[in-house]
């Protein structure tokens, strides 16, 4: 094999593999809402029962003072606890406080009650090592290793003594999300999918964590989080037994990708994910938390509101710069006509202007090898 | 013409005339228009190329190719260069055809004619084996003035179109907004027939059919110019097919051609500035989709006010009654109580303080140093520590003899 061929090849190669990594090796949106797991093992019970405990942290007003001079309480309600989900399965105190088994005490090694959750929150990882690894990559755990110790943490959402489960009912998600990100809350209250959730607890429209997943909850100001976002809106937008209950269209993934902003972005997606496109998303037109139904008077893509939306990005933009918006429907004779007589005449127009040249062309090249058969015959 | 091709064919196919002049070259594209073709070709190819991935951007072999070219906004970048370079090329185009037709005024051989029409019907003719012979053409077949023609059509309506969406907002002024899509839209389908028919029609013509090298080397042989251009070689052989130029003539037009080219060029060209510089369409950041504040916590549910730890009366806590009962029921009694007696002990009575302890009776009065209760909170590290100053006033106690009351 010469040099050049060499070359050539292992080109053609590197191209192929490129095509390859390009086509299926990019990140892709894993599923977000969890299967709850059970613990795939828990910790031995060391013969401590909860009684012993109880005997004193069973009676009412146990604290310390901290070295911060916080108090940290140490009764435990035990008709709080025996209504958890680890109480009603028989879950022992020491199970989760492993240090505790024997009086006196260690001592306790926090300055403040925050350290104190900091350093007991890891004890979930024993039974939960799952959720508990997958909330190592979660944007809370990132915040955390940089220093901010507000961050939340297992038992931030979950709670410790009192852990029930986290989806029942199903509003109980965003009111736990709300504990800290309570301006959040209060828009997506107001949004289409909010109202619906807290007010009629419809199973269809997406908590928090249906977006953001669960344990390892992504950093929405990442700019792949917002590239890849539409994928996320097209999870339940694209569904059509869904979508069909509440009579909305299922075209508007497939309308959005065919036009210039949706084209682009699906590009970006696929060959450059780790640059920033200037294209909006869907949640840059319809709002984030806030996103309304398009016949409210509030909402930013009906067509009084419609102008001022797209000055976001093209601050120039005039009165009938909208227009060139076609609004996620397939153009018809009565909705952008123009667009659909153009798209007519080409679908008429190439088939037949390229018909009768290839009829040209086909008949030329036959005629031609006629002639020429016929030459060696008579030569 | 009818006359004409009984005339021509026979004399010119017969084996001495190409005999005669075998090896005769005829030019049929100066170097300029060469450099034209190529240059027009490559701007050609760039922007089928660019632009049609981006009309298929969901296709396997799109993504690919502009994964290769590095990304979207780069794949626009050229197809941007390669428009602008095809409008200067056109524009050029524009001053050559002017030049040729008013200054040297040679025949307007790319006119589509009846002849045209005729040429093509009896091609159609031939080719299905209804006619004898073909057509006979001039300087441009039939099919090169189909060719030239459906590219002046598609410039044109790619310009326009083009126009359109590289300036959406300038468009939206004085159009309905809806005139951006449907020129995408035309954008899109007179690129697939561009390329389509360039790839069927062009390549059939001057490759398939036969390898044409005119566009490389200028020229065509007899034998290529009997085949496809018998007219026009009859009528260069006859001395007809161009006129020669009065040279006062040539000077008086050029006086002209020159500057009013120049105005229109210079035009043309403040023209393509603006085309491709006259909006900023939008910013090149989005902002972000919204503004709130992430972390706002709710205020926390009220943690139960702190039990008042006890301190000692003025005067120190004299006896079990007097405050000492009370306190170590309070700080010890957790553990050290009736039921549980931690460690054998209870210190929520008199008595029991003074009889229980696995280390002996806790308390013996008179005997601070030797009491397990003092030993025991002086070592420190006792999991209810008291202060020092409490510490002093239950030695006090035990000195006195720890009385009850």
């Amino acid at each position: 094999m010469s040099i050049k061929k060499f070359l050539s090849t292992s080109l053609a190669l590197t191209g192929l593999l490129l095509a390859f990594v390009l086509l299926f090796g990019l990140p892709k949106l894993a599923g977000r809402a969890e299967a709850p797991a059970a613990p795939a093992v828990a910790p031995q019970n060391v013969g401590v029962d909860n009684e012993t405990c109880l005997a004193c942290h069973g009676l009412p007003d146990q604290q310390i003072t901290l070295p911060s001079g916080e108090i940290l309480y140490l009764t435990v309600d035990r008709e709080i606890y025996n209504n958890s989900v680890h109480g009603k399965n028989g879950y022992a105190c020491v199970q989760c406080h492993t240090t505790l088994t024997s009086y006196p005490h260690p001592p306790l090694a926090a300055y403040t009650r925050r350290d104190a959750t900091l350093n007991l929150y890891q004890s979930c990882g024993r039974c939960h090592y799952q959720h508990y690894d997958r909330a190592l990559d979660s944007v809370h755990q990132k915040a955390l290793a940089t220093g901010n110790r507000q961050a939340a943490v297992c038992t931030d959402c979950h709670g410790a003594h009192n852990v029930r489960p986290p989806n029942e009912p199903r509003s109980h998600i965003p009111q736990t999300c709300q504990l800290c990100h309570s301006e959040i809350y209060k828009r997506y209250e107001e949004s289409v999918h909010g109202s619906a959730l807290l007010g009629e607890g419809n199973p269809d429209v997406p908590s928090c964590i249906d977006c953001h997943g669960v344990h390892d909850v992504e950093g929405p100001s990442d700019s792949q989080f917002h590239l890849f976002s539409p994928q996320i809106c097209a999870k339940c937008h694209a569904n059509d037994e869904l979508m069909a209950k509440y009579g909305i269209s299922t075209d508007v993934f497939e309308t959005y990708v065919a036009d210039f902003h949706g084209t682009t972005v699906v590009l970006f997606e696929k060959t450059t994910p780790d640059q920033e496109t200037n294209k909006p998303v869907c949640i840059d037109c319809h709002g984030v938390h806030d996103m309304r139904e398009v016949d409210d008077p509030e909402s930013t893509v009906i067509k009084e509101n419609l102008l001022q939306t797209c000055q976001k990005c093209h601050p120039d933009a005039t009165l009938h710069f909208p227009e060139a918006w076609i609004a996620h429907y397939q153009p018809a004779p009565d909705n952008h006509p123009v667009v659909y007589y153009v798209n007519l005449f080409y679908s008429i127009f190439i088939p037949t202007l390229l018909g009768g040249m290839g009829l040209f062309v086909v008949t030329d090249a036959g005629r031609r090898l006629y002639s020429r058969l016929k030459e060696r015959q008579h030569g | 013409m009818a006359e004409n091709i009984n005339l021509t064919v026979p004399q010119e196919s017969s084996p001495n005339a190409s005999a005669e002049n075998k090896g005769k070259k005829y030019l049929r594209w100066d170097l300029a228009k060469r450099i034209e073709h190529w240059i027009f070709m490559l701007s050609f190819t760039a922007l089928g190329l660019t632009g049609l991935v981006q009309k298929y951007a969901e296709a396997p072999l799109s993504i690919s190719i502009v994964a290769g070219l590095g990304g979207i906004e780069n794949t626009r970048t050229i197809h941007h260069w390669a428009a602008t370079i095809m409008m200067l090329v056109t524009i050029y185009h524009l001053g050559a055809v002017a030049y040729r037709m008013y200054v040297r005024r040679v025949r307007l051989t790319m006119l589509p004619t009846m002849e045209d029409i005729r040429a093509a019907i009896q091609s159609m003719g031939y080719n299905l084996g209804l006619l004898k012979h073909s057509a006979q053409q001039g300087r441009y077949t039939f099919e090169e003035k189909l060719e030239y023609w459906a590219v002046v059509w598609g410039t044109i309506v790619m310009a326009v179109t083009g126009y359109m969406m590289w300036n959406p907002i300038a468009t939206a002024r004085f159009l309905p907004g809806e005139f951006i899509p449907a020129a995408k839209a035309a954008h899109g389908g007179e690129a697939l027939l561009a390329v389509l028919s360039i790839a069927l029609w062009h390549l059939y013509h001057v490759i398939v059919k036969h390898f044409n090298r005119s566009m490389f080397t200028g020229y065509l042989s007899e034998e290529e110019m009997l085949h496809e251009h018998p007219l026009e070689l009859a009528d260069i052989k006859a001395g007809i097919a161009n006129r020669p130029i009065d040279p006062e003539a040539y000077k008086r037009r050029m006086r002209i051609f020159v500057p009013s080219y120049s105005v229109i060029a210079v035009a043309l060209l403040v023209g393509v500035y603006f085309f491709v510089n006259y909006e900023e369409t939008a910013i090149t950041t989005v902002p972000p989709a919204e503004q709130v504040v992430v972390f706002a916590p709710l205020t926390p549910t009220p943690l139960p006010s702190p039990v008042p730890t006890r301190t000692s009366p003025p005067g120190g806590l004299a006896s079990w009654q007097g405050g000492i009962g009370d306190l170590l029921n309070q700080r010890c009694g957790i553990c050290h109580n009736s039921t549980g007696k931690l460690g054998g002990l209870d210190l929520t009575s008199y008595q029991a303080a003074l009889e229980t302890g696995s280390s002996g009776p806790a308390v013996i009065p008179g005997d601070p140093d030797n009491s397990p209760l003092i030993v025991k909170q002086a070592q420190g590290g006792h999991p209810e520590q008291l202060s020092e100053e409490l510490l002093d006033q239950l030695r006090d106690w035990i000195a006195n003899g720890a009385p009850e009351s």
